[in-house]
């Protein structure tokens, strides 16, 4: 296990130094001054260099093996993203410059909402939410002040037991209640027992279609009716569009608004655990609300547009996660429409593969068939204490990053496949030949082995439960 | 193109365990008369194509000489930031799930929330927030559910655009916001003391201010305390190498933006916001918190922890809906909060402030520029009144590859800062770039 800096830090040159061509007496009074000491490390460039290098090496990546985390769409990140994103014209450009000096990002903020909309069948898009939780926010805050605009007190949303935690919280943060909706025993949306929850006081529905067992909703158009004919609102959380792109749009399906997570359909990398980026688009009528500024395009130039009396204001500082922003516009130039849809076909191709390779011996509580993901459930399966958890520990010792488990919440022991359509039949092969030895063979001979796993990583098992009772948070 | 690999025979092998005859019978689900026949997007590109097509974008934006902040600055990054943060193992990972394979992440992390204790004073840090603006969000949210009151007073010298997001995040919530007015620049003792009552949930006060001032932190939040409410220090971090820290004078939370602390500007986000409290808040913060632990061989290890608190487990109870995060960025600040030493960042901040101190001087001393709030202390950023058109004088450094100062003129309500001007200066200004700026504003 790497040292910490604290305990590298000598009292050496450290690695950064400044200069100061100017001669000036700074005089700050002492009651505005730092007393304290400040314990920063001392560490020179290269021992630095060797401890984040060697950090670094202490993590599966998506550059270094299979990354099959459900939800979560790890898949190839193309490199000449990060070259042009990278670029100092784009790079070192101040938030507060000019219109005239910016028109280089305006023009690709402007054309990536089209893209998007071209692709969600939605009519307008605000980049400006920093990731899909963020875009949640920013969507029930427009469907709020919509319903506000046209004097309706709407106070609920409808959420499915088998959603994403970020949506029921972001509901509360909005200022709604919160109703839950039980999925049926395929996860489904039990439309008697929507009917029954439908009255004059929702304001939106929010889903994740295909839902997050990687199933269509089979129901969707009626569903979508039905809310319409309430005066309600169809929200869709966009973190499984990879399983639809160039094939179905949103818009078509009767959603009103959506957001789109960046970092997973359209290919930024996700930074482990951020920056992302969670445009969110909506239909006309809700066009008014959307966060200011817009960026609209005048014929000779692009300008920013903050007269818009019914938006709901900011949502964060500045114009949303421009780099981000910049390695999707560029993603979808590169694959173009063609690419796009052989991309949503192979990752779905590749999900039903590998379920196809599973399904008769392991529970599918969504079905035999998926979209660009599925969900199985170990329960029936797990025999001499092993847990689900345990599987995917194993999985890391075969040098495999684990996919999601205990996600969604409706199903036992679950374990959520997402390959994407970047990976080949040979790494999935490969993938299901070891997932069905630990299932299937170690899970009975050596379960012990499984239960202790991981033993090749850097650290064994850790202790989950003595970090939460102790807490120790910094160095 | 596109970035998937198989061959028509491998593909026929798949669909053939699959038990279907071509690809369009993996959509069967879906409503047929839906389905798209074509998609309205252009023709994809090589690579070489996107980078001339990119070069040529990337041309319509102008390289500045900036003079300008107001919450985006323009700071040194060291070689070794963009070296590590460009490691695809980094880069190309998801929030770390898996501990022990995530282990280069989750230190990281632990690294850098011990960098910001040991920078703010304070005890505890999360792994970072979307930006500075969502960060005082988060805190005045922390001392709602604390306090189980509504009232927040707030500086109104706070970032414009933190103030922008706090009321969109708040108006619907019935929150009393109430807005500190200011005396000569900064929030007066007594101003606060005929706002704050035994009902105030929190006082926000940034420090350094919008205008760059620095304010008596200390009494300011002394008093806060007198009457039992919370309170927020909004802060620059690169600041704290010189000034008071939240620490020192007590605060509860400290937040605010890591753009300076080796994240370039761009276009004002990817934006980092970080959040510190004392050990009796902890289990209010929002969002991912990263704790050391044992393995089953005792060797000290990392991972994610107080997940009670969080989105996934506790759903609309949350403490936030935050998810995903600016983890890459909070790992340049780490990188670069860990190479300057106690010293060279005390330094790195005092260069900053003797910088932009030559440059005031020089202003405030031209014809037709005064200091708008006199002798007050600043960091990197001063407010300049003029007698001068403060377009033109833009235009006119603009065509000198210039970004010259914030017009203030419209940005208070009740025309206090008409005519007024922020300029910032750090640290990247070399004192010929500053001779010239003041070359030029002597002409016009
Ligand atoms: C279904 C679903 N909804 C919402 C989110 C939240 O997105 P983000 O992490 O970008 O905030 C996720 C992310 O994991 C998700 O899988």
């Amino acid at each position: 296990m790497e040292k910490l800096l604290n305990e590298i830090s000598t009292c050496c040159q450290p690695a950064y130094d400044i200069s100061c061509d100017i001669n000036i007496e700074i005089n700050i009074p002492s009651n505005l001054q730092r007393c304290s000491s400040l314990h920063f490390p001392n560490i020179t460039e290269s021992d630095l260099l060797r401890h984040f290098t060697n950090l670094s090496r202490n993590n599966y990546a998506l550059s270094t093996t299979f990354y099959p985390l459900g939800s979560c769409t790890m898949k190839h990140n193309p490199l000449i993203s990060e070259q042009v994103a990278r670029h100092y014209r784009f790079n070192q450009i101040h938030p507060y410059q000019d219109e005239l000096t910016i028109q280089g990002n305006l023009e690709i903020m402007y054309k990536l909402e089209q893209d998007l909309c071209a692709i969600s069948g939605m009519d307008y898009f605000t980049l400006q939410p920093a990731a899909g939780a963020h875009g949640e926010l920013t969507g029930l805050l427009i469907i709020a002040k919509y319903f506000e605009t046209i004097k309706q007190k709407r106070t609920t949303v409808i959420i499915p037991d088998s959603a994403h935690g970020t949506n029921p919280s972001s509901a509360m943060l909005a200022g709604f209640n919160v109703i839950t909706l039980d999925s049926t025993h395929d996860g489904q949306i039990n439309i008697d027992k929507l009917k029954q929850l439908l009255n004059e006081n929702v304001a939106a529905i929010m889903l994740t279609v295909p839902n997050t067992l990687g199933v269509f909703e089979k129901n969707i158009l009626t569903i979508t009716e039905l809310a319409h004919n309430n005066g309600t609102i169809m929200y869709y959380d966009g973190a499984n569009l990879n399983a639809i792109v160039g094939i179905i749009k949103p818009g078509d399906l009767g959603f009103d608004i959506m957001h789109i997570n960046l970092h997973k359909t359209f290919a930024a990398p996700h930074g482990g655990g951020g920056p992302g980026s969670g445009p969110v688009g909506v239909k006309k009528f809700l066009e008014p609300f959307l966060p200011i500024p817009r960026i609209i395009n005048n014929k000779t130039h692009f300008v920013f547009n903050y007269e818009k009396h019914q938006s709901i204001g900011k949502i964060k500082a500045f114009f949303g996660n421009f780099p981000v922003i910049l390695k999707s516009y560029v993603y979808i130039k590169l694959l173009g429409a063609e690419g796009l849809i052989n991309s949503t076909k192979q990752a779905v191709l590749n999900a039903n593969y590998m379920l196809a390779k599973l399904r008769d011996n392991i529970d599918v509580p969504g079905g035999h068939k998926c979209l660009h993901e599925f969900v199985l459930s170990l329960k029936s399966i797990l025999k001499n204490g092993v847990k689900t958890v345990d599987v995917a520990k194993r999985l890391l010792d075969y040098g495999y990053y684990a996919p999601t488990i205990y996600f969604p919440l409706i199903v036992e022991e679950s374990i959520m496949m997402e390959p994407t359509e970047t990976e080949s039949k040979q790494t999935l092969d490969k993938f299901i030949e070891i997932f069905k030895i630990i299932i299937f063979k170690e899970m009975l001979d050596e379960s012990d082995k499984i239960k202790c796993a991981p033993h090749t990583t850097i650290v064994r098992r850790l202790d989950e439960v003595i970090a939460a009772r102790n807490p120790v948070l910094r160095w | 193109m596109d970035y998937t690999s198989k061959n028509k025979t491998e593909q026929n092998d798949m669909l053939k365990t699959i038990g279907i005859n071509c690809i369009k019978d993996l959509f069967v689900n879906i409503p047929r008369n839906l389905v798209l026949n074509k998609l309205n997007i252009c023709h994809g590109n090589t690579e070489q194509e996107i980078l001339t097509h990119l070069h040529n974008v990337a041309k319509k934006n102008k390289i500045l000489i900036s003079f300008r902040g107001a919450g985006i600055y323009d700071h040194y990054i060291p070689a070794l930031v963009k070296e590590i943060v460009n490691r695809s193992e980094f880069r190309t990972s998801y929030t770390p799930y898996q501990a022990e394979a995530s282990q280069g992440t989750l230190q990281a992390i632990f690294e850098y929330q011990s960098l910001i204790c040991a920078l703010t004073d304070l005890d505890v840090s999360n792994a970072s927030l979307y930006d500075g603006a969502t960060a005082v969000v988060e805190a005045i949210l922390m001392s709602i559910r604390y306090k189980k009151t509504k009232k927040i007073l707030i500086s109104e010298a706070l970032n414009p655009e933190y103030i922008k997001v706090i009321i969109t995040y708040f108006k619907h919530l019935e929150v009393d916001l109430i807005f500190l007015e200011t005396t000569n620049g900064i929030i007066d003792n007594n101003t606060l003391l005929n706002k704050l009552d035994d009902n105030t949930t929190a006082v926000v006060i940034q420090s350094p201010n919008y205008f760059g001032l620095i304010e008596n932190m200390k009494s300011l939040c002394y008093w806060t305390k007198k009457f039992n409410s919370l309170f927020i220090a909004v802060v620059n971090p690169l600041s704290l190498g010189v000034f008071c820290t939240p620490g020192e004078y007590n605060a509860d939370i400290a937040v605010g933006e890591n753009q300076g602390l080796g994240s370039p500007m761009s276009f004002g986000g990817t934006t980092c916001g970080f959040i510190v409290t004392k050990k009796s808040l902890a289990w209010r913060l929002p969002g991912r918190i990263v704790g050391q632990t044992k393995d089953i061989k005792g060797e000290r290890g990392f991972v994610l922890t107080m997940q009670s608190r969080e989105q996934h487990i506790r759903r609309v109870n949350a403490t936030s809906n935050i998810c995903t995060n600016a983890s890459l960025n909070a790992l340049a600040s780490c990188v670069f909060l860990s190479g300057w030493g106690s010293k060279g960042f005390k330094k790195l901040a005092e260069v900053n402030i003797a910088k932009a101190k030559y440059t005031f001087k020089q202003i405030k001393s031209l014809n037709g520029f005064s200091s708008k709030f006199g002798d007050q202390t600043f960091f990197n950023e001063f407010v300049i009144k003029t007698t001068k058109d403060i377009n033109k004088i833009n235009k006119i450094l603009l065509y000198n590859n210039i970004l010259g100062p914030l017009n203030l003129s419209n940005a208070n309500a009740n025309a206090k800062l008409k005519n007024c001007m922020l300029f910032c200066v750090t640290e990247q200004r070399t004192k010929s770039e500053i001779d010239s700026l003041i070359e030029i504003l002597k002409t016009i």
